[in-house]
């Protein structure tokens, strides 16, 4: 199977938009939708063993745990269930499974407001 | 300055000189792994290697150069020292030692020396459906794994306690009283023996190295006991052996990475080591009263592990009525994204003080390592990167002596990979409610906002989505196809997707 970095990562979607723009459309979007919550899920940019997602821009309902929400991913990319995933807040930390979406976006949303959350799976070892 | 010690003679006897290699360590590349290439999941076929058409000479000659080469490379070279700080205490698997006094250092090398070490091996029976003599250069992981699981066995198996009788001291080593920002590596002053506990004045001055090689441990009066617990002792390191028909050996470990997309030859993760792990203790049945768990997403459903446990409960159980098995819980974790989140620290430590820890495994980048203690700023490991010939442990009185290591060996905590699968065990059902408990606090320490894991009542199923009134999960799968990234549909890649 071909590696699956080597077609052009897309730009982060900071970089794609001004925050002007984000925060408009978070605006915009909590507007219409109060009670879900817009989250922002990138690959991590050395990821070698997940498949990219098609879509960044999730909306989702504030009630649904992590859990919840790492099986609907996972379920978007056909993993197996002992398949290494891990969604990191802000490319750093690991969110616990049994919090909402709401807790997770209280404590750690960004200025523009979108929840970041990259994505991995697990280093593999062995010799350079 | 330094002369060569007769125990890293040894050591460097073991690799290098019976290659006659040693003086040209630059001039043969192992060949290059492009761990790209292998999948974590799915099948992946990259058909027959290419050495497949190569005779065996070529072979043997590769798997020796390629020892004497990880040799060179991740050197058990004859001038490093490691030193510990005489000041700060030392944890290794659960237990403290400030290595201030002669007896203190007499326990943690007792401890240390009796840990199982698993090294790569080489000239082993072919691994099916490969070439594959030797898993030096790739194996490092699944040896990790090995050491790992060969910890819970001692707990389950041994004596609390338990010590190799036949160890053999630290080498390598210095205690020093380190200020606190002198580097961990000196070349002080070298003592043939233990100074007594009094610390020397001088910050520096106070070096010593232990460099007997003689076993000392073993008393004259030797009772049914320690014998009992050296054949077991035995029988552990025999389910390790490198032949198709041990249960923990590396031809199984890779005979069921199969099912997972792993080959012979590939680089292995954590997780899927974890994973691997759980399958050959399912599989043997040599050890009917313990079980594996592997968490996943970062959490430990408390009721999937119990149901693990109890023995009238389990599906398929044979026999019944034996009660409680014991279980060994592998929470594989990322604690960053491209290096380890500092804020992680204070809660690995707090892990590795626990007497239920059985280790972690993990490593640098690319390089995997077993974590078993800490000191300070640095974690101490046992490392898989050391070529050895195979040992036929089908024999009597095989060997032990290449299955332990005496010479611990540290690194900082800031190059530790944020991949890793830390494990547990737990002997009786009231051993994993205190596990749970424990393990808890030690996680709640982090800086983090979050823990790095979590135990939850109840089983995995119940959190899923299953029974969620409202969720419904869409059935079409958004993988882009592959070769056809990005382009001309940047307003739909920026829609909403609802949830």
């Amino acid at each position: 199977m071909p590696a699956l970095d080597k077609p052009q990562q897309p730009k982060p979607f900071k970089q794609r938009k001004s925050f002007a723009t984000r925060r408009q459309e978070v605006a915009g979007i909590r507007s219409k939708f109060p009670t879900k919550i817009p989250v922002i899920i990138e690959r991590y940019p050395r990821e070698k063993y997940l498949p990219p997602l098609d879509k960044t821009k999730f909306l989702v309902p504030q009630e649904l745990s992590m859990t919840q929400f790492v099986t609907i991913i996972r379920n978007r990319m056909s993993l197996m269930p002992s398949q290494a995933f891990y969604l990191l807040i802000n490319n750093h930390g690991i969110a616990s499974m049994s919090l909402t979406m709401a807790q997770v976006y209280k404590d750690h949303k960004d200025e523009d407001g979108f929840l970041y959350m990259t994505y991995a799976s697990q280093e593999m070892f062995g010799q350079e | 300055m330094n002369s060569v010690s007769p125990s890293a003679a040894q050591y460097l006897g073991g690799g290098l000189q019976d290659e006659g290699l040693a003086s040209h360590p630059d001039g043969y590349r192992a060949p290059a792994r492009d761990p790209r290439g292998h999948f974590g999941y799915g099948s992946g076929s990259d058909g027959g290697r290419e050495a497949a058409e190569e005779p065996d000479e070529v072979d043997r000659l590769k798997a020796k150069l390629m020892s004497a080469w990880n040799n060179m490379k991740y050197g058990w070279s004859v001038k490093s020292k490691t030193s510990f700080n005489k000041t700060t205490p030392l944890t290794l698997l659960g237990h403290s030692y400030l290595l201030n006094h002669e007896d203190e250092v007499e326990r943690f090398s007792r401890t240390f020396v009796s840990r199982l070490w698993l090294t790569y091996r080489r000239e082993f029976q072919q691994l099916e459906g490969s070439t594959w003599t030797t898993d030096c250069g790739w194996g490092c992981m699944l040896r990790s794994g090995q050491m790992l699981l060969a910890q819970g066995l001692l707990l389950h198996l041994l004596p609390p306690g338990w010590a190799w009788l036949d160890g053999q001291q630290l080498t390598d080593v210095e205690f020093e009283i380190l200020k606190p920002r002198s580097p961990s590596r000196s070349s002080g002053v070298s003592l043939p023996a233990f100074p007594s506990s009094r610390p020397t004045p001088r910050g520096r001055g106070g070096t010593a190295e232990v460099s007997k090689r003689a076993p000392v441990w073993r008393c004259s009066s030797e009772t049914s006991q320690d014998r009992q617990a050296e054949a077991m002792h035995r029988r552990v390191v025999c389910w390790f052996g490198d032949h198709p028909s041990a249960p923990f050996g590396v031809h199984q470990l890779v005979e069921l990475g199969k099912s997972s997309g792993k080959k012979a030859g590939d680089w292995y993760g954590p997780s899927i080591v974890a994973h691997i792990l759980r399958k050959a203790v399912d599989k043997t049945s040599e050890l009917p009263n313990l079980t594996v768990y592997v968490a996943q997403d970062c959490t430990v459903y408390k009721e999937d592990v119990m149901r693990r446990c109890d023995c009238s409960q389990s599906e398929g159980s044979s026999q019944s009525g034996s009660g409680w098995k014991s279980v060994i819980v592998l929470v594989p974790v990322r604690l960053g994204g491209e290096s380890l989140n500092p804020s992680y620290i204070d809660c690995v430590k707090n892990i590795l003080r626990l007497d239920c820890c059985i280790g972690i495994i993990g490593g640098k980048p690319k390089h995997s390592l077993f974590f078993i203690g800490f000191q300070d700023d640095q974690l101490l490991y046992l490392d898989p990167h050391y070529c050895q010939s195979v040992v036929d442990v089908t024999q009597n009185n095989f060997p032990l002596e290449s299955f332990h290591c005496h010479s611990p060996r540290k690194m900082s905590f800031s190059r530790m990979d944020p991949s890793c699968t830390i494990g547990f065990y737990a002997k009786s059902q009231k051993d994993f409610e205190s596990l749970c408990i424990m393990v808890s606090t030690a996680l709640s320490s982090s800086k983090e906002k979050y823990p790095i894991f979590t135990f939850v009542e109840g089983r995995g199923q119940d959190y899923g989505l299953e029974g969620q009134s409202g969720v419904m999960p869409e059935q079409d799968a958004h993988i882009q196809p592959r070769g056809k990234a990005g382009g001309g549909k940047r307003c739909s890649v920026d829609e909403f997707v609802f949830l």
